[in-house]
């Protein structure tokens, strides 16, 4: 009897297994990305897959200054690797070496057109290669010169609007008892300690390389020769503070003790938090110093790998994960940007009223929006991020005084210029 | 009665085909296998990769030479990286050893609470190098670090050190780090060695003499001499191919100023995309190794071991 009911049990268990054959066809994309708020990714992933049964999402972290190093390993191994985040640095040399698809290989070009139409211009730049769309924006944003109110307000300073301004206001700040008037990111393993200069000298109206793309910011007219002069020159009046990462900056600004700095504009968010920040409210944007205000903007975005877009179903599956991320009605994009002050690609969210009340508690959004709009695309190429490596230390040798601004950019200019030549033939 | 006992394994087993002595390389085929393909392997795929041009960024893989070992040689960063290394090494292997000494020497003196100074000494042993780098950052940090907060409180010093981003302090600051997670292991194999002198000779030593210095200079070094030859080797070995600490604390900078060698691979392989130059710089650490661990072991008394 116990027997004969083991095998009606089995029985049922087995009809029951050929019954739900959906299990056996879900697709699991594998999604890579770096490490920041991991929770809020999960949780969009979660909201994705119950929106979309059949499809699950795996996803892989890596921390920040190690992603590009283990997505190139992936690609190397071939782990499979579906959907990931990408950055506008890396993009050409990705592209370049195959590893990444256009999305036209996996979306229908007039869903494209209708998105593309939504993405500010330098958003559109970054994740654009040799024409072809490569991603939608998981973030996009600006990098900024942020300095602290109630400091300058009580030193009688005005906001300054050039660097020679910057250099007057921390001479006087650190003439009336403040150390290091000028706090900044001093870490040249990361791309974006190259990207803040970038950002700095476009500010100047800089522009580092010529319509051929020939390095041309060895000239010391240069509005970035200039640039790497005024921070070695700062160092050497001893008015910088070097902090390894933009996390202990946030905290450092909000013990009073330095009144500027250079930072991607989402941590005004985090400085004027009044949650965790003692000194919230006490930090504004100003347009970058220097003649023109521009910046350097820029945008991650989400791409496809070559792999996936092969794969007719994957490719598919891909794509509405792209779509849920990053389409309309730009749900996550602006989840990102209320919850935690994520900047963004596209431009109807400027406009929306759930973005511009939460936002209005941290940031002007007047001067955001005057950023924004002079904002400029960096110049990437597929040596961008071999060069970036070689010339990062470069300038960190030349802010410290270690070599001369001149030699450091000629130096930079020439190894340019020979990876141009060689990329080029 | 045959005039000895025969061996344990007479008979079929050593008349056999299968004897040890006949197939030597068959019975030690379990341990080669997993050595040649884990070592041997990997050493040679990345001799053949040194030889190649393996660049993500450039179509093919031809056959190039040592041209990747000449521009690794003459490029800007190679002989800073080298000296950097070096230094390291000289530093921070001897400064391991004889702190790891002094320590153990320190430790095997019963007294209150010895057990847990003990555990306490060993805690670096158990923390990643990433977790530690972490650690002697925010000791380092100008901000909020407990090293300025310190010399400030000891009026010692008014403003604060930029001990990373300075290029004459950062590799001090990445010395002490490194030495700091190394000198548990000199300490548990130093107090080994202490432990197996005999206490009688000890005992007579103590009686004998009442300098403590004279009698570990005279008594005690002899005997755990062959122990300190080791940890140095093992020492000046890990040094010249660290990398994690270095990396996470100074990212190699301010500039060159803490650049090893080691960082050096990966750099051109993974921010350069050249795996043939960094294969090339890999080589390259393991020849200046190499010829590390033959001059230390030429510089020592050729009957160190003899008596062992």
């Amino acid at each position: 009897m116990k027997i004969r009911n083991l095998l009606v049990a089995a029985a049922l268990a087995a009809a029951g297994a050929v019954a739900q054959p959906a299990a056996a066809d879900d697709i699991t994309l594998q999604f890579v990305v770096w490490n920041y708020s991991l929770d809020v990714v999960q949780d969009n992933v979660a909201k994705f897959e119950a929106a979309n049964p059949g499809i699950k999402v795996n996803v892989t972290d890596y921390t920040w200054p190690d992603y590009q190093d283990s997505l190139t390993l992936r690609f190397r191994a071939n782990t499979p690797t579906d959907v990931i985040y990408g950055g506008q640095d890396w993009l050409p040399a990705w592209a370049a070496a195959g590893y990444l698809a256009p999305l036209d290989k996996i979306a229908p070009e007039s869903e494209l057109d209708e998105l593309k139409k939504d993405i500010a211009g330098f958003a559109l730049s970054d994740m654009t290669f040799k024409g072809k769309l490569y991603g939608l924006p998981y973030y996009a944003d600006t990098i900024s010169f942020l300095y602290n109110k109630k400091i300058l307000a009580d030193a009688g300073i005005p906001v300054p609007q050039t660097w020679d301004d910057v250099m007057a206001a921390a001479e006087k700040l650190k003439a009336g008892g403040m150390q290091h008037p000028f706090i900044y990111e001093y870490n040249q393993t990361l791309p974006n300690f190259f990207d803040a200069f970038v950002a700095q000298a476009y500010g100047r109206g800089a522009t580092l390389f010529d319509a051929d793309q020939k390095a041309v910011f060895d000239d010391p007219s240069n509005g970035a020769y200039q640039q790497l002069q005024w921070l070695a020159d700062a160092w050497k009046k001893d008015l910088v503070e070097s902090s390894v990462h933009e996390s202990k900056i946030v905290p450092a600004m909000n013990t009073g003790k330095y009144a500027f700095s250079v930072l991607y504009n989402y941590n005004l968010a985090a400085l004027n938090d009044a949650g965790s920040q003692p000194l919230a409210g006490q930090f504004a944007l100003a347009p970058m110093p220097g003649k023109t205000h521009a910046t350097l903007g820029f945008s991650k975005f989400y791409a496809v790998t070559s792999k996936t877009a092969a794969d007719p179903a994957r490719a598919a599956a891909a794509w509405k994960f792209i779509d849920f991320m990053a389409g309309k009605p730009y749900t996550v994009a602006k989840r990102w940007a209320v919850e935690k002050g994520l900047g963004f690609g596209e431009l109807p969210l400027f406009s929306d009223p759930d973005v511009v009340n939460a936002w209005g508690k941290w940031i002007d959004m007047t001067t955001l929006k005057q950023q924004a709009a002079t904002a400029r695309a960096g110049t990437w190429t597929e040596w961008g991020s071999v060069w970036s490596a070689y010339f990062r230390p470069l300038l960190a040798k030349a802010m410290v005084g270690q070599e001369s601004v001149d030699q450091v950019m000629k130096d930079g200019a020439n190894r340019w210029n020979e990876l141009r030549a060689q990329f080029v033939k | 009665m045959p005039a000895s006992p025969a061996p344990i394994c007479s008979g079929w087993i050593a008349n056999s085909m299968w004897t040890a002595n006949r197939y030597p390389g068959l019975w030690l085929l379990p341990a080669l296998l997993p050595v040649a393909l884990l070592t041997i392997y990997p050493v040679a795929s990345a001799l053949w990769t040194s030889l190649h041009q393996v660049m993500l960024l450039l179509p093919g893989e031809p056959f190039v030479g040592f041209q990747n070992y000449q521009r690794v040689l003459t490029s800007d960063y190679f002989t800073a990286a080298l000296v950097n290394s070096l230094l390291f090494t000289l530093v921070s292997a001897p400064s391991v050893v004889v702190l790891g000494v002094l320590i153990a020497l320190f430790l095997k003196r019963r007294f209150f609470g010895s057990q847990v100074v003990r555990s306490v000494v060993l805690l670096p042993w158990v923390l990643p190098g990433a977790i530690s780098a972490v650690l002697w950052m925010w000791v380092f940090n100008p901000a909020f670090g407990i090293l300025d907060w310190a010399l400030r409180g000891l009026h010692l010093i008014r403003d604060p050190i930029p001990w990373l981003s300075s290029p004459q302090l950062a590799p001090v600051a990445v010395i002490v780090a490194h030495v700091w997670t190394q000198i548990p292991f000199a300490v548990v194999l130093t107090m080994t060695a202490l432990a197996a002198i005999n206490a009688e000779t000890l005992e007579a030593a103590a009686i004998d003499c009442r300098s403590s210095f004279k009698r570990f200079r005279y008594v005690v070094l002899p005997e755990i001499r062959s122990m300190v030859v080791v940890l140095l080797v093992y020492n000046a070995l890990i040094a010249f191919t660290s990398y994690d600490l270095v990396y996470a604390m100074t990212g190699g900078g301010p500039g060159t100023a803490t650049t090893l060698l080691s960082f050096e691979i990966w750099n051109e392989s993974f921010s350069m995309y050249d795996f043939g130059a960094g294969s090339a710089v890999a080589f390259i650490v393991v020849a200046v190794s190499a010829a590390l661990i033959i001059a230390i072991t030429r510089a020592l008394p050729s009957d160190l071991f003899a008596s062992e």
